[in-house]
């Protein structure tokens, strides 16, 4: 092996820094797996904490949203919030996965990419899990699994994949410079919460007084996303548009937030 | 045998302070609050031999970190060039990569993994490895109930499994326990006599002697003096003696 010149210099051409990814995905996959591991290694249920978390969530949305406040959809509700979890997950994740792991970046070289990587697939594990708990639910409350749109999911979670990863990567990136980030992230997410179809029923942006607020709707990428989901799991309507307008959203944010931090890697060490 | 295993050639690095407007930054930048840029290596070039063992010494702060660093390829100099011919594993910290909440074996798969080796180079190695560590016993348990003798046993072990070409090392040779640094300085003995190539960054004048063939002695950025470790290594203790005398 001969390194030359300036090593960090992950050749910039993509072939170059894919092969290397590539080279270095087991080290993606135990990353990932250890800290989904290392997670709940201490506690007594230990890995049924994944199972339990969001059955625990839901439970509470229901007691919040359905007695409370009455009857609302359950099964609405949940694909809703885990669909949104899964990408303020990766968001805020994203935006530690640099911070995190400084002494993994100033003393061995790799794709920083992978932090990121290993960040979007820890969740992605907790996300199938709870995808999981809704469909048994499903069953049990409705008695049905939509065993025809269910093909959707592939889509959906492959889009909202390359999503998460550009809005975890760009996150990642700017909380190097800007630490305020993760000050700022859990705001920004309880806002996208209440701006997305998941407390609230669609019916709801018909109503006349809610105009302003269904203007929001359509910049919110999480609208034909969720759609998507609803429509793979628990037989809501779908419409193309639905897929085109995830698509957009997925190469424009992935391209962009992967495409920012590639070309600010050489720069995190000395800004660490 | 002509090629060198290291060759360092004007290398510049400096960082700037973001000091006022984001403290969180400035324990890197060293405990200096300045204005403007703090240069950390002021155009250093040097080259290491295969079968060398070379010497980094100097006072805090004075780019000894920053150097190795360059070296391990982790941080890009703002200008320069650094070219590090073979299989590089770097010691820079000891148990990097490593979750304590997992088992030791766990580690050893995560810690070889983030050094570059592949999964399969860690099978076959693995029980060589934890043999090394003296660790067969615990090697199930939580890294986080280790003593800190036996984490840095680990992870020492791991990084000498990589079978470098060129060791990196900042600070770690106290590791273990005496039969344990008897055994690593065996080893490390071994990689030089196999043509490897150490690069020993210490605080530990009497190590750097005894271990290192040649020096150099970094002063805020720049060669202060290189040579033949003991020549360096008499040079730096005599400034040391000259800068507390002129303090008394």
């Amino acid at each position: 092996m001969n390194q030359t010149a300036t090593p960090t210099y992950y050749s910039r051409r993509l072939i170059g820094y894919l092969s290397e990814l590539w080279r270095r995905r087991e080290f993606v996959w135990f990353l990932a797996l250890g800290n989904f591991k290392a997670r709940n290694a201490s506690t007594a249920l230990g890995l049924f904490w994944w199972v339990l978390n969001p059955l625990l969530l839901s439970l509470v949305y229901w007691f919040v949203f359905g007695l409370l406040f009455g009857t609302r959809d359950i099964i609405y509700l949940m694909s809703g919030m885990f669909v949104f979890h899964f990408t303020s997950q990766s968001l805020t994740g994203g935006a530690n996965a640099i911070l995190q792991n400084s002494k993994l970046l100033s003393n061995l070289r790799f794709p920083r990419l992978i932090l990121p990587l290993a960040n979007l697939l820890e969740s992605l594990i907790g996300f199938l899990v709870s995808l999981g708990v809704l469909l048994v639910l499903q069953v049990f409350l409705r008695g049905y699994v939509p065993i025809a749109s269910l093909w959707l999911l592939l889509p959906a979670i492959a889009l909202q994949l390359i999503f998460n990863l550009g809005l975890g990567s760009l996150a990642a990136r700017l909380a190097v410079p800007f630490r305020d980030i993760n000050n700022f992230i859990p705001y920004l997410t309880r806002i996208w919460l209440y701006l997305s179809p998941i407390i609230w029923p669609l019916e709801f942006l018909d109503d006349p007084a809610a105009q302003s607020f269904a203007r929001f709707a359509d910049l919110n990428p999480l609208f034909p996303m969720i759609g998507l989901y609803r429509a793979a799991l628990t037989g809501g309507p779908f419409q193309p548009e639905m897929l085109v307008q995830t698509l957009i959203w997925a190469l424009v944010v992935g391209i962009i937030g992967v495409g920012v931090f590639v070309r600010y890697e050489g720069k995190i060490v000395r800004h660490l | 045998m002509s090629r060198p295993s290291i060759f360092v050639e004007d290398l510049y690095v400096r960082f700037r302070p973001y000091v006022d407007r984001k403290p969180t930054l400035r324990r890197n930048l060293g405990r200096r609050r300045v204005q403007e840029d703090v240069v950390a290596l002021d155009h250093v070039s040097f080259s290491v031999d295969p079968g060398e063992a070379f010497g980094i010494i100097g006072r805090n702060g004075a780019g000894k970190s920053t150097l190795l660093r360059c070296v391990a390829g982790t941080l890009r100099p703002n200008s320069g060039k650094v070219v590090v011919n073979g299989r590089a594993s770097t010691l820079l910290q000891l148990g990097v990569g490593f979750n304590t909440e997992l088992s030791g074996h766990r580690n050893v798969y995560l810690g070889g993994l983030a050094a570059g080796m592949r999964k399969r180079e860690i099978d076959e190695r693995y029980d060589d490895i934890v043999r090394y560590a003296e660790l067969e016993e615990a090697i199930d348990r939580p890294v986080k109930t280790y003593s800190s003798g036996m984490f840095s046993r680990l992870a020492f072990s791991v990084a000498m499994h990589l079978d470098p070409d060129v060791l990196l090392l900042d600070e770690v040779l106290a590791v273990g326990d005496e039969g344990f640094r008897r055994k690593s300085m065996q080893t490390m003995r071994d990689l030089l006599d196999r043509s490897g190539t150490i690069v020993f960054v210490s605080h530990s004048l009497n190590n750097v002697q005894e271990f290192c063939d040649r020096a150099i002695w970094l002063e805020n950025g720049k060669i202060a003096a290189e040579g033949p470790s003991s020549e360096v290594v008499e040079a730096y203790r005599d400034a040391v003696d000259d800068r507390q005398a002129g303090q008394t």
